[in-house]
């Protein structure tokens, strides 16, 4: 076993990190406040190649390994929740299921365009009354001739806003439940697609969460992912990857506020001294880094795993549960140890405590996590 | 034409610096290593010389050291080089400019090289002795603290900065050194693509053994952090009392009175 990560990690890690202290860190207030990744940043992002690190350079992708992509998420999120989550999106649900079940004319077709980041990826399956059972969804779909004409209504669509391409699942037949769903790669810019909102919320809130309508949305036969009935288990195969790029969000925002907590920790004075010489502080810091540390090593695992080919399904949901649970504990304490600073927002550690619930419930929710691991251990 | 930069790896420099036991060095534990800021600026003016030339041109980045100069060695050759030359030697920290400056030589003085770049110091060591120095064994025409670099009709056109500020401009033929200063380029970031494309770049291994031939001349006998600093003067007495002695000490000891 060998826990270091190799030097060509290691420069890639650098790499992103001196991207992100001159590019997005600066800036990461900004996007909080004003709603919005400004275009030029995803440019940028797109130009250095995060925006397909995984994918195949065939493809126009970097062709990394997993754990590149899970390092990239990781140190983009420690400055910006955000863009952390426009990458993972991007990337794990919209990138990786075209190539994972697409066939050779689709991936040649769609992959080009989003891994150089000149069209954002999104993941259509969330509905009003269908989340964690996705089998529910309600959105149909009928042939008719070379096309599909889809209807229904989509919600919590992270980078919905930006109406690229998407990953669309809808039912042939909703009495079928998860047998009659069949994914499709939808142009967000067809007719009949209509944005209803983009959603304000808690955190993250530089990320585009989008509620579409779908109305006679005509899409092409040739745009069928996989075969027809087989969209429940592309969504489940995709969600499974995902959680690795959401547990390296969740561990970047943990490790941005870690970062911040230790500095401020060893700055601030009270009773003469500086606060990191209390033990009620420093044994905070130990808790936190703990469960950092320990987040580190299950979604550096998962990203191994599947990288190797191996079955990663528990990995992937415990290192999102994990890392998501660090975020939130780790956040909550970094403003602790701020005190009434933490509570200003020039601060920063708010935002990433903002930032950070969200990744306890989005691409599975931790109860559903539990579901899985618990499914696998007593199979 | 062929291209040589020389880059060092050294210590992040927001680390916590200790001696180490030898007393004549760092603690090289625990501390988080990156390229030499002006070697990256040496990096970026040979890559961009290497697009302007085009093909049949060949960028090489030379390094000394453990197996740790591996990562500088690679973000190079995903900034932009072609190949890369690991010079290995765990104990490079010890040598001297001199020495290290003779190994660098001893290596270019077969190959042809047309340009050699590299930065104008390193930031932990801070001789600026080792640019010069390889000019000096390789007969080279040198320029040191660039700002600005051209090279058009066999001329290298640079742009040098002195002190206050003033800049100066030399006109070198080839082959030609020259060291890089702050100012001279913003360099690249390496895109994950081109980390990607570095990773089938060739990295050629030699032991410092076959390259160093130079005896120390300069040995370093301590390194220690600045003694601290007293608590400062406090002035005591009347009010007149204490306006005459600050009066007495601004014109002593500053250039506010005079």
């Amino acid at each position: 076993m060998n826990f270091e990560l190799s030097q060509d990690h290691k420069v890639l890690q650098d790499s992103v990190r001196e991207f992100v202290n001159k590019e997005i860190k600066p800036i990461a207030m900004q996007i909080d406040e004003e709603h919005m990744i400004p275009d030029t940043l995803v440019r940028k992002m797109g130009d250095m190649g995060f925006l397909g690190s995984y994918l195949p350079e065939e493809y126009g992708g970097a062709g990394l390994d997993m754990l590149s992509y899970a390092i990239v998420v990781e140190e983009v999120s420690k400055a910006c929740g955000s863009s952390g989550v426009l990458i993972s999106a991007h990337t794990s649900l919209a990138c990786g299921p075209i190539y994972t079940f697409g066939t050779e004319e689709q991936k040649s077709k769609w992959l080009p365009a989003l891994n150089s980041g000149d069209i954002i990826g999104s993941f259509l399956l969330t509905e009003p009354d269908a989340g964690s059972d996705a089998g529910a969804i309600s959105t149909t779909y009928r042939r008719e001739g070379d096309e599909f004409v889809v209807n229904g209504a989509k919600i919590f669509i992270t980078n919905g806003g930006y109406r690229g391409t998407g990953i669309l699942f809808a039912t042939s037949d909703k009495s079928l439940k998860h047998k009659g769903v069949s994914a499709f790669i939808i142009d967000l810019r067809s007719h009949g697609v209509e944005i209803l909102k983009n959603e304000k919320k808690l955190g993250i809130r530089g990320s585009y969460t989008t509620a579409f309508a779908l109305d006679n949305v005509r899409i092409p036969a040739g745009n069928l992912l996989g075969q027809e009935g087989q969209g429940f288990k592309i969504a489940m195969d995709t969600l499974n990857g995902g959680r690795i790029g959401i547990a390296s969000q969740a561990l970047g925002i943990a490790e941005g506020a870690f970062e911040r907590a230790l500095a401020y920790s060893k700055e601030r004075k009270q009773f003469g001294a500086p606060i990191c010489d209390l033990q009620a502080i420093q044994f905070k810091l130990a808790d936190m880094w703990a469960k950092i540390e320990t987040s580190k090593l299950m979604t550096y695992k998962a990203a191994c795993l599947k990288e190797a080919k191996k079955n990663y399904t528990m990995e992937s949901a415990m290192c999102k549960m994990l890392a998501s649970e660090a975020a939130t504990y780790v956040t909550h304490q970094a403003i602790q140890i701020h005190g009434g600073y933490g509570f200003i927002c020039d601060y920063e550690v708010e935002r990433m405590y903002r930032d950070a619930k969200i990744t306890e419930i989005y691409e599975g929710t931790n109860e559903v996590q539990r579901v899985v691991i618990s499914k696998m251990l007593l199979a | 034409m062929k291209i040589l930069v020389c880059i060092k790896q050294v210590p992040d420099m927001e680390s916590r610096f200790k001696p180490a036991a030898s007393g004549v060095w760092y603690d090289e534990s625990d501390l988080a290593w990156r390229m030499n800021e002006y070697d990256e600026y040496a990096v970026e003016q040979a890559v961009q010389l290497r697009e302007q030339l085009g093909e049949g041109c060949e960028l090489t980045v030379l390094s000394i050291g453990p197996d740790r100069v591996g990562e500088a060695i690679k973000k190079a050759l995903a900034m932009g080089c072609d190949r890369g030359v690991h010079v290995q030697d765990d104990a490079a920290a010890t040598k001297d400019p001199w020495q290290i400056a003779g190994i660098i030589a001893a290596y270019a003085k077969d190959q042809g090289y047309d340009f050699i770049f590299t930065g104008m110091q390193s930031q932990d060591r801070g001789s600026a002795q080792v640019g010069v120095t390889v000019a000096e064994d390789l007969g080279y025409a040198c320029a040191t603290t660039l700002v600005g670099f051209a090279f058009a009709d066999g001329t290298v056109t640079a742009r040098r900065e002195l002190e206050g500020g003033i800049k100066g401009i030399v006109k070198l033929t080839t082959p030609a050194l020259v060291t890089c200063q702050l100012g001279l380029n913003i360099p690249r970031y390496p895109t994950l693509p081109n980390i990607m494309k570095a990773k089938k770049k060739e990295i050629q291994a030699i032991a410092v053994a076959e390259l160093l031939k130079e005896e120390a001349l300069a040995a370093t006998v301590s390194f220690h952090p600045p003694a601290k600093k007293g608590g400062g003067i406090v002035l005591e007495g009347e009010m007149g009392t204490l306006v005459d002695q600050l009066m007495g000490i601004l014109k002593e000891k500053t250039t506010v009175l005079r």
